[in-house]
C-alpha cells in the first residue's frame, strides 16, 4: 500500500522538475528547429504568400549550377577548415595539457592563462584584431617579416586563393585552443598516481607513458572534445564573416557553410538583399543533418577505441 | 532559488514597465493634434543633416512632425522588410532604386506616388526611372544621387608635373611616372570585393561602353555582353594591377581610404560619398572625371541614383507623407536639401540649386558636357543567378588577379547572364 502510494505521487513530481527546462527546451530550440525544417519546404519571402514547395528547395539546392557549385565548395572548405582545427587546436591542446600537467613547471598558472584568455575574447575582436596584424600595408606581420628581409612583405594572406584558409582556421585555432587544453588538463588529473609509479618503476619512456596510459584513458575526452570542435566548425560564421566577409573572399576560397547560409538565406546578396528563407531554411537542415551524422560517426570511433 | 525568483520578477516588471511607457506615449502622441510620422533611412551618418531637414519642413508645416530613424546600413534591406511585414513599418522610408525597391512595391508594401502632383515635372524621367516599376508606376520620388569619379593629390600631380589624363592612355603614363616617383599611383584594393565592382568597374564603364545607349543596347539584346567593348573595359581593369598598392587582394576599402588620405597614393576611385572623409587632409586635392578610351569624343560620368523617397502603403497619414513629399520636390525644399544634404548626396530633381562645399561643387561640375549614366548592372541585371553584378565582380577581380584574361571575363558575363537573362539568350 505504501509503495502504491508513494508510486502514485512520483510521476508528477519529476515532471514538475523538469519543466521549466523542457519549456525553454521546446521553446527556444525544439520549435525554432521544427518550424526552420517547415520553413525549407516553402518558397516566398514573407508571411502572406509563402507556398509549400515539397522538396523542391533540396532539388535545386543540389542540382541547380549556381548553388551547387557554391554549396559544394563551402561544404569543402568547411572541411578543410575542421581538419586544421583537429590538426592543430587539439594537437596543440594535448601538447600544452601535457606540459602544464606538471605541477613544478614554473609560471605554470600564467601560462594556463596566456593559452585560454583568447578564448574568453568575441570571435568579431579577434577577427579584426588579426585581420590588421595581417594587413599587407600596415600589419605587424609583414612589418616583422620585411625588418628580417623577407621577400614576402607585403604578402596579401587574406587575399590569396589556398592561403587564407589556412591562415583563417590557424587564426581561429589560436582563439580556441585554450578549451581542449582545459579538458585535458582536467581529464589527465583524474589519471590515478599510482599508474604513473607503477609505469616508472618498469621505467617506461615518457611517450610511452602518453601512449600506453594518458592517452587510452582520456579517450572519451578527445570524443567529447572532437565532438565539439566538429560541431562549432561546422557551424562556424563568425570568424570568416569578421576577416573575409560574406562571400568569403577571395574567389569563394574561404566561403564555408555558415557564410553560404547567412548569403543566401539571412542577408541576401549585395547589393540586392532579397535573402531567399525557403532555401536558407534548407541549407540548415542538410547542415544539421550532417552534423547529426558526424556527431554519431565520432561517437562511434571513440567510444569502440575506448572499450577496446 | 528565492534569489532568482525574484531577478525574474524585477525582469519582468521592467518588462512590463516598458511596454506600457511606451504604450502611454503612443496615445499621448496620436491625442494632440501634430501628426507624427517616422521615416525609415539606411543613412545613419546623415542624422544631423537630416534632422535639419525635417526641422526646415516643420517650421513651415507645423502640424506634422516627422521622426527620422535610420537602421544600420547592411541591414536595411532586412530590418525594413521585417517591419512591413509585420506591420510596423515607418511611414515615410528611403527606397532603394531598381530590383530591390520594385520587389517592395509588387509585394504592396508601398503606395503609388504616380499621380502625386509634380512628380512629372520637377523630375526627369531618367532621374523617376530607378523607382519606376516596367507599366510605368512610380512607387517613390527620386531623393538624391551620387557621382562618382577620380580623386586625386594635386601636391603630388604638381611635383610630378602631370597633368589630368583625359584617355586611357594618358591614364597609364601618368600611372608610370607617379610609380617610378615612388607613389602608389592608384589606392584600389580586392579585399572588399564589391568595391572594386562599383567603384571601379561600375565608374568606367560608361565610357567604354557608350553610355545609356549602349548599355541599352547590351540590356535589350542588340549586342552580346562579350563584345569587343567589354573586353577593352575587362582589359582596362587589368592594367590596373601594376599600379595598385603592393597586397592590394587582401587590403580592403578603408585601407584605400586610408592610403589616399595620408597621402601615399596619388589617386582614388571612388564616389562623391566619400568627400566628406577627405575634409581635413593636408594637402590639396581635386577630382577628375574617369579617363575614356582613346580617341573617344564623347565622354561619360556615371552618375547614380542612391535613394528614393516612397510611402508605406498602409500608413495611418497618407495625405500628411504626401504632402512632404510635395514639399521636398518643391523649389524651397530643394534648396533646403541642397544645403542640408550630407557632402556628395546630390539633390535629383530639376531645379537647379546652389552647392556650397568647393570639392562638391567640383565633382557635380564633371557632369557639364558629359553624358551621364547610372551604374551598368543595376537597372536589369540584379535580378537573376548568377546576378550581372556578381559576373562583373568575378571577372573585374578575375582580370586584376590575372586568373583570368579580360576575354574570359567578357565571356563568362556573357554565358552567365545567357542562363537566365532573355536578351543574353539570343546570341
Amino acid at each position: 500500500m505504501q509503495r502504491y502510494i508513494e508510486g502514485r505521487s512520483q510521476p508528477f513530481s519529476w515532471f514538475l522538475y523538469i519543466l521549466p527546462a523542457l519549456l525553454v527546451y521546446l521553446v527556444f530550440l525544439a520549435y525554432p528547429l521544427f518550424s526552420s525544417m517547415l520553413a525549407s519546404f516553402m518558397t516566398g519571402n514573407h508571411a502572406q504568400i509563402q507556398t509549400f514547395v515539397g522538396f523542391d528547395n533540396y532539388v535545386r539546392l543540389f542540382t541547380e549550377e549556381e548553388l551547387s557549385t557554391r554549396y559544394f565548395s563551402a561544404f569543402r572548405n568547411t572541411v578543410i577548415f575542421f581538419a586544421i582545427h583537429m590538426l592543430v587546436q587539439n594537437v596543440l591542446g594535448m601538447l600544452f595539457a601535457n606540459l602544464l600537467q606538471n605541477k613544478h613547471l614554473k609560471g605554470r598558472k600564467f601560462y594556463q592563462t596566456i593559452i585560454f584568455i583568447p578564448a574568453t575574447l568575441a570571435i568579431i575582436v579577434t577577427g579584426y584584431l588579426w585581420k590588421l596584424i595581417l594587413n599587407p600595408q600596415w600589419g605587424a606581420f609583414n612589418l616583422v617579416l620585411k625588418a628580417l628581409g623577407s621577400e614576402h612583405a607585403n604578402f596579401p594572406w587574406l587575399g590569396t586563393p589556398g592561403v587564407s584558409l589556412v591562415v583563417i582556421s590557424l587564426v581561429s585555432s589560436w582563439q580556441w585552443v585554450g578549451i581542449p587544453t582545459m579538458f585535458f588538463i582536467s581529464a589527465l588529473g583524474n589519471i590515478p598516481d599510482e599508474l604513473y609509479e607503477a609505469a616508472a618503476i618498469s621505467g617506461a619512456s615518457p611517450w610511452q607513458v602518453f601512449t600506453n596510459i594518458k592517452l587510452p584513458l582520456i579517450m572519451p575526452t578527445v570524443g567529447v572534445v572532437s565532438t565539439l570542435t566538429f560541431v562549432n566548425n561546422f557551424n562556424a560564421f563568425d570568424v570568416v564573416f569578421a576577416m573575409e566577409n560574406v562571400n568569403g573572399a577571395p574567389d569563394y576560397s574561404t566561403d564555408i557553410l555558415g557564410t553560404f547560409f547567412y548569403r543566401t538565406g539571412i542577408a541576401g546578396q549585395h547589393p540586392i538583399g532579397i535573402p531567399d528563407r525557403g532555401m536558407g531554411a534548407a541549407v540548415a537542415t542538410v547542415t544539421f543533418v550532417v552534423l547529426i551524422i558526424g556527431v554519431a560517426l565520432i561517437r562511434h570511433i571513440t567510444v569502440k577505441q575506448d572499450e577496446a | 532559488m528565492k534569489k532568482r525568483c525574484l531577478a525574474f520578477l524585477l525582469l519582468l516588471s521592467l518588462v512590463t514597465v516598458g511596454v506600457f511607457a511606451s504604450g502611454d506615449q503612443e496615445s499621448a502622441d496620436s491625442g494632440k493634434e501634430k501628426v507624427v510620422l517616422r521615416m525609415g533611412s539606411w543613412r545613419m551618418d546623415d542624422v544631423a543633416q537630416m534632422e535639419a531637414v525635417l526641422a526646415e519642413f516643420t517650421k513651415t508645416h507645423p502640424g506634422i512632425e516627422i521622426l527620422f530613424q535610420p537602421t544600420n546600413p547592411p541591414d536595411y534591406n532586412a530590418t525594413l522588410r521585417l517591419q512591413l511585414e509585420s506591420g510596423t513599418g515607418p511611414d515615410i522610408m528611403y527606397a532603394r532604386s531598381y530590383a530591390t525597391g520594385i520587389q517592395l512595391f509588387e509585394d504592396g508594401y508601398l503606395s503609388d506616388l504616380t499621380s502625386l502632383p509634380g512628380l512629372d515635372t520637377t523630375y526627369s524621367e531618367g532621374n523617376r526611372a530607378p523607382w519606376m516599376t516596367k507599366d510605368g508606376k512610380n512607387f517613390a520620388i527620386p531623393f538624391t544621387a551620387v557621382s562618382h569619379g577620380v580623386f586625386y593629390n594635386k601636391d603630388i600631380f604638381k611635383e610630378l608635373g602631370l597633368s589630368i589624363p583625359e584617355s586611357w592612355s594618358d591614364f597609364l603614363s601618368v600611372c608610370k611616372k607617379i610609380k617610378a616617383a615612388g607613389y602608389i599611383p592608384v589606392a584600389n584594393s580586392l579585399g572588399d570585393e564589391w568595391d572594386i565592382n562599383e567603384v571601379v568597374f561600375m565608374n568606367l564603364a560608361p565610357n567604354f561602353i557608350g553610355g545609356r545607349e549602349g548599355r541599352l543596347a547590351y540590356d535589350e539584346g542588340k549586342t552580346p555582353f562579350n563584345d569587343k567593348k567589354v573586353v577593352a573595359l575587362f582589359q582596362a581593369m587589368a592594367s590596373l594591377a601594376p599600379y595598385l598598392p603592393e597586397g592590394f587582394e587582401a587590403l580592403t576599402y578603408n585601407d584605400s581610404n586610408a592610403l589616399f588620405a595620408t597621402g601615399q597614393a596619388a589617386m582614388y576611385f571612388d564616389g562623391s560619398w566619400t568627400l566628406g572623409t577627405f575634409s581635413d587632409v593636408d594637402f590639396d586635392w581635386g577630382v577628375f572625371a574617369p579617363p575614356a578610351p582613346d580617341g573617344q569624343k564623347v565622354h561619360y560620368i556615371c552618375f547614380h541614383p542612391d535613394a528614393g523617397m516612397a510611402i508605406n502603403s498602409s500608413t495611418k497619414y497618407p495625405e500628411e507623407a504626401k504632402i512632404f513629399l510635395e514639399w521636398l520636390g518643391s523649389p524651397e525644399g530643394a534648396q533646403v536639401l541642397a544645403e542640408n544634404l550630407p557632402m556628395g548626396m546630390f539633390p535629383m530633381s530639376n531645379i537647379a540649386v546652389e552647392i556650397e562645399d568647393l570639392h562638391a561643387k567640383e565633382f557635380l561640375s564633371l557632369n557639364e558636357g558629359r553624358q551621364l549614366d547610372v551604374r551598368w548592372a543595376w537597372p536589369e541585371l540584379l535580378g537573376g543567378d548568377p546576378s550581372g553584378y556578381n559576373l562583373m565582380m568575378e571577372g573585374s577581380i578575375g582580370v586584376v588577379t590575372g586568373r583570368i584574361t579580360p576575354k574570359q571575363a567578357a565571356d563568362n558575363l556573357q554565358e552567365g547572364l545567357a542562363k537566365w537573362y532573355p536578351p543574353a539568350q539570343k546570341w
